[in-house]
């Protein structure tokens, strides 16, 4: 499904991804983790085609389409989802508003005409219930004066109803108490199918705990340096960074 | 009580003639015609000359454009319409003889400007009344140049009523309106311009004296105009008055639209809020200066003003003054004004939910403006801005 290759990203003349190989299958669950400044974030960034990075080598193959290619729209309409790290606030606009836009313009590009409203709102009601929100979070504006916790879970809320091929979770279990973790990650778990595939991004064993993985990777420097199963996260949660990698 | 006026007059004598008259008597009636015909003909031309030259130096104009008013403007005409497809549920207020307002005009704390007398020369002029209720349909089209109109409103005592300024037509229209607010009247005014037509420059001077309990709500919805400046001089001279005033302005290419708001505070526990808000396309350009004055008796002051530009891009330009000047001790008064760019890091974030760069800046631009479209009292006219958004 997903395929980098040696990709190589530079911000600002900085270079932070240097070679950079990881392939995902439909179906899998993939954890990557690493210290700050692995380079982590750029990777979700450059998936999701924000601007400000620039790829200066290898590439990046989406159900066999050339991912860098294509505007972030596109990718949107391909199946790929980002759940950012920090959501912006968008003033005025409600997340019914914002995702009628959103599904109507995947519906589009797909040849379909809109979606009725009843519909619409069926849909993004059951949604909300498997992430456990109220429903008047539809009329609230997106994002703004959220909470850390409900600005995560209207990210996975989102994914949810965009029903994407591929979902980055750019650390969403980042600033979760105990009782959001377990809801975000029930709702993932919820969604997972032999279609779909995981990307977690995180810093803590914690959240795949609740959400298993299939692979782990440790990025570190830019570069993948070390892939396993489900036990290399609980190795790096016992020795650390510095004694399982060096870095 | 009128002297003879001669054809020879210079236009500065003219002006300092008339505005003489205006204080003696106020009573428009009075005036001479050949004083009017003299206006028309020959004043008009050489005293936007005049204004030209003055305003440019004049603070509360320097960030307007005013080159127009270099063009050779011919005297046009201002005719009005028959009802807008905005309907009042209101009956029509009564149109009196305009001796029986011009009283409060002439008392209006304003000194006596140019522009006072070339409105006093107005082609066309009106003079209503509020006793219970009422409203008044001001539908006017200007055509052929230069147009010049004059309208007063006077609620008495708890008289509610509703005056729409609904502008059609061309060229340079210049729309002087005052109304008065006696003891418990409330007014609602409605401001909508939508005009198409190229080269369409619109001057409101609104001047409003409220006595006390009244209620003045202002409501200016803007879009499609070349130029538009709203001038808006509210005095609040009676305890308890109130003054709500709104703006949602769309600045499309190369078009300008300039707010001058001056709030007075003049007698203990009055009320005024200020909402403005500038969408600014690229090359439009939005002006914005809005002031509070709390008089030293106006102690219990309650005063917020705000105003805030979005600029599509950097070819956008806004300009924003916000003032206070306090002289009681015991208000509350709170201003803010943003000015900021449609922000990459919301579109980036739109467009990675599929929804393409052009329709996020359109959800983005409604959304802006719906705070202040949301909030008006009309439903046919909320949806009517709604589409000028679109547009």
């Amino acid at each position: 499904m997903l395929s980098i290759r040696d990709l190589h990203v530079e911000v600002e003349g900085r270079p932070i991804l240097k070679g950079l190989t990881l392939e995902v299958r439909a179906g899998e669950v993939h954890a990557l983790m690493g210290p700050n400044g692995a380079g982590k974030s750029t990777l979700a960034a450059v998936l999701a085609g924000r601007e400000g990075y620039e790829v200066t080598g290898g590439e990046i193959l989406f159900e066999g389409k050339n991912l860098l290619e294509l505007s972030p729209e596109e990718r949107s309409y391909a199946g790929l989802f980002l759940a950012f790290q920090y959501p912006v606030e968008i003033p005025g606009v409600s997340m019914v508003q914002f995702l009628r836009a959103a599904l109507n313009a995947h519906r589009a590009a797909a040849g379909l005409d809109p979606i009725e409203p009843p519909d619409l709102m069926r849909h993004l009601r059951e949604k909300a219930a498997l992430l456990k929100l109220d429903p008047s979070f539809l009329s609230r504006s997106v994002n703004e004066g959220f909470s850390g916790g409900e600005r995560k879970k209207a990210e996975i809320f989102q994914m949810a109803v965009l029903n994407p091929k591929l979902a980055i979770l750019d650390e969403t279990d980042s600033g979760l108490d105990i009782d959001a973790l377990r809801i975000v990650s029930d709702a993932v778990n919820a969604l997972r199918s032999p279609e779909r595939a995981f990307l977690l991004i995180t810093h803590y064993y914690r959240i795949l705990q609740h959400v298993k993985p299939d692979f782990v990777h440790i990025l570190a420097g830019g570069r993948i340096v070390r892939s396993g199963g489900p036990e290399l996260a609980l190795e790096l949660e016992e020795k650390g960074y510095e004694q399982l990698i060096g870095a | 009580m009128s002297t003879p006026i001669s054809a020879s007059l210079s236009l500065e004598e003219g002006a300092a003639h008339l505005t003489a008259l205006l204080r003696d008597s106020a009573r428009m009636d009075d005036f001479p015609l050949p004083l009017q015909e003299l206006w028309q003909a020959q004043a008009a031309q050489a005293h936007l000359q005049q204004l030209f030259t003055e305003l440019r130096h004049k603070e509360d104009w320097k960030y307007t454009p005013v080159d127009f008013f270099r063009l050779p403007w011919a005297l046009g005409q201002v005719e009005l319409l028959g009802p807008s497809s905005f309907e009042s549920a209101l009956a029509p207020a009564e149109r009196v003889a305009p001796s029986e307002t011009l009283p409060a005009l002439s008392s209006f704390p304003t000194p006596a400007s140019p522009w006072e007398a070339l409105v006093m020369g107005a082609s066309l002029r009106a003079h209503y009344r509020v006793s219970k209720q009422g409203h008044v349909s001001w539908n006017f089209a200007g055509k052929g140049g230069l147009t010049t109109q004059l309208l007063t409103v006077s609620l008495e005592p708890h008289a509610e009523g509703e005056v729409w300024l609904n502008p059609q037509g061309e060229g340079f229209m210049i729309v002087r309106v005052h109304l008065h607010l006696s003891f418990g009247a409330q007014a609602r005014l409605y401001l909508p311009t939508y005009l198409k037509a190229p080269n369409t420059y619109l001057y409101i001077i609104l001047s409003a004296e409220q006595e006390a309990e009244s209620r003045l709500e202002g409501y200016d919805l803007t879009a499609a105009v070349s130029w538009k400046r709203l001038e808006v001089k509210v005095r609040l001279r009676g305890k308890g008055a109130v003054a709500h005033l709104l703006g949602a302005a769309r600045v499309g290419l190369g078009e300008s639209m300039d707010y001058a708001i001056r709030v007075e505070h003049a007698a203990p526990h009055t009320e005024s809020n200020q909402l403005f808000k500038s969408l600014v396309y690229p090359e439009g350009r939005s002006t914005f200066q809005g002031r509070i004055f709390v008089h030293r008796q106006a102690q219990k002051t309650n005063a917020y003003q705000s105003h805030k530009a979005l600029l599509w891009d950097r070819k956008a330009v806004a300009y924003s003054r916000p003032q206070l000047e306090i002289f009681a001790d015991d208000v509350r008064c709170t201003h803010g004004v943003t000015t900021g760019f449609m922000e990459g890091e919301i579109l980036t974030y739109l467009r990675t939910r599929g929804i393409p760069e052009a329709q996020a800046r359109q959800l983005l631009a409604q959304a802006f403006l719906e705070e202040v479209i949301g909030r008006v009292p009309h439903e046919g006219l909320q949806e009517a801005a709604r589409r000028w958004i679109e547009a």
